[in-house]
């Protein structure tokens, strides 16, 4: 059994979520992912990856206000987030999160991915 | 890129039947850049070309494990007769989700510029062990359909970059004095020089090929760098599949030589013999000799 797969499962266990998976930032590369297929899935992780370089640059040279941690994408059915995950060389990896809009809570939703987050790469 | 199709169709095609048969062993790829492709159980747990940066080099070069750290590593594995991956992780050098997620990067950009080149032929040879498998070993189709979005983003850009051969220099009063760009491109300009290509800078930086060829493209697109020189063409290909030695072969069922049994080294990749590791002992010599940037003239 893939040790990332294992880990990516405990997000399934939020309320809400319907894929999680782990996106290279430089390449746009799904690393891995688990949750219900989804054939838009692989598009989604390069834009994603795009949205953390744009947000980026908008923090401006040298991040004076800190790096980037988290992204939120709010729309009529959905609410992604994208977690920055710490550690890895280049540009590093995030941790996507899809829920469903109707069954979660952006604030609460934030925080338990945040609490799982660091047994991704442990 | 004449020969992409053509190289990723024969390999790809290739690999898919390795994959439907179990195949365990390792393809010795023929070609420009060629290498080798690990699979266990039709799986690919590795691949190694000089087209693009190992994971070693990648995390030696970029400082995320430092180098004696990893020389003591390398070391304590091979009295230990354990994998290399487990000690770095025991060591806390790396967590065990980072080392998968990091070498799972690593193979499909080494696939990238594999399946990016020009492949001559490839042959059969038994199972050997690899200093870095990914384990569980990585789908081939994954890696074949990761590729080729790869190529499809490379030419998504107006002006793509041809091949990791096209030599990259800077481009006249791109950059004003102490503007940074960001996104590591202030590191690649650094080392733009007008020889090196791609490739070079990759391995001189510790990242990826596509990576570098992608943001290579981007600064190309905001006249940052201009090709100063095209990589030299491949040569069309020729009918390409396994080869050397075929008549030494049986084959299976479903067209595949058969290796015998009776041949040496024939343990399964990323499996660890007593042999194999009084071997690495010996060869504790500067890592990736054959992996350093190769400078052009």
């Amino acid at each position: 059994m893939s040790t990332l797969q294992e880990s990516l499962r405990h997000f399934l266990a939020v309320e809400g979520v319907r894929t999680a998976a782990l996106i290279d930032v430089a390449t746009g590369m799904i690393v891995r992912s688990v949750g219900k297929p989804d054939p838009d899935l692989a598009a989604t992780a390069a834009c994603v990856a795009d949205e953390a370089r744009a947000a980026r640059n908008a923090l401006g040279a040298g991040h004076p206000a800190g790096d980037l941690v988290e992204i939120t994408a709010v729309t009529g059915s959905r609410l992604q987030l994208s977690k920055v995950l710490p550690g890895p060389p280049g540009e590093g990896l995030l941790l996507f999160v899809d829920l469903e809009r109707a069954k979660s809570n952006v604030g609460l939703a934030s925080l338990r991915i945040g609490q799982l987050a660091p047994a991704v790469l442990a | 890129m004449e020969t992409t199709e053509a190289a990723d169709g024969r390999l790809g095609v290739g690999l898919r039947q390795y994959a439907a048969a179990r195949f365990s062993g390792v393809l010795r790829v023929d070609g420009q850049p060629g290498g080798a492709i690990y699979l266990v159980d039709g799986g690919i747990s590795a691949c190694q070309t000089s087209g693009a940066p190992s994971l070693e080099v990648i995390l030696l070069r970029s400082g995320r494990v430092a180098e004696s750290d990893w020389n003591t590593a390398f070391t304590e594995a091979a009295i230990a007769e354990r994998p290399m991956t487990a000690e770095l992780v025991e060591r806390g050098l790396l967590g065990a989700g980072e080392v998968e997620a990091l070498l799972r990067i690593a193979l499909a950009d080494a696939m990238f510029a594999l399946t990016c080149g020009h492949v001559d032929s490839w042959t059969e040879t038994p199972a050997a062990d690899y200093l870095l498998p990914l384990d569980p070993a990585a789908r081939a189709g994954w890696l074949l359909a990761e590729a080729s979005r790869r190529r499809q983003m490379l030419a998504s850009f107006p002006a793509p970059l041809v091949s990791a051969a096209d030599r990259i220099a800077v481009a006249p009063a791109s950059v004003l004095p102490g503007r940074a760009l960001g996104h590591g491109q202030d590191e690649i300009l650094a080392l733009v020089d007008g020889r090196r290509t791609p490739r070079d800078l990759a391995f001189a930086l510790g990242q990826g090929l596509y990576e570098t060829m992608l943001q290579l493209t981007r600064m190309r697109a905001s006249n940052t760098v201009v090709i100063s020189s095209r990589g030299q063409a491949h040569a069309p290909p020729g009918p390409a599949g396994p080869t050397a030695g075929d008549e030494e072969h049986d084959e299976t069922p479903g067209g595949l030589p058969r290796r015998r049994r009776d041949r040496p080294g024939s343990s399964r990749a990323g499996g660890t013999s007593r042999r194999s590791f009084a071997a690495n002992i010996r060869m504790l010599r500067p890592r990736s000799e054959g992996e350093l940037p190769r400078e052009t003239p």
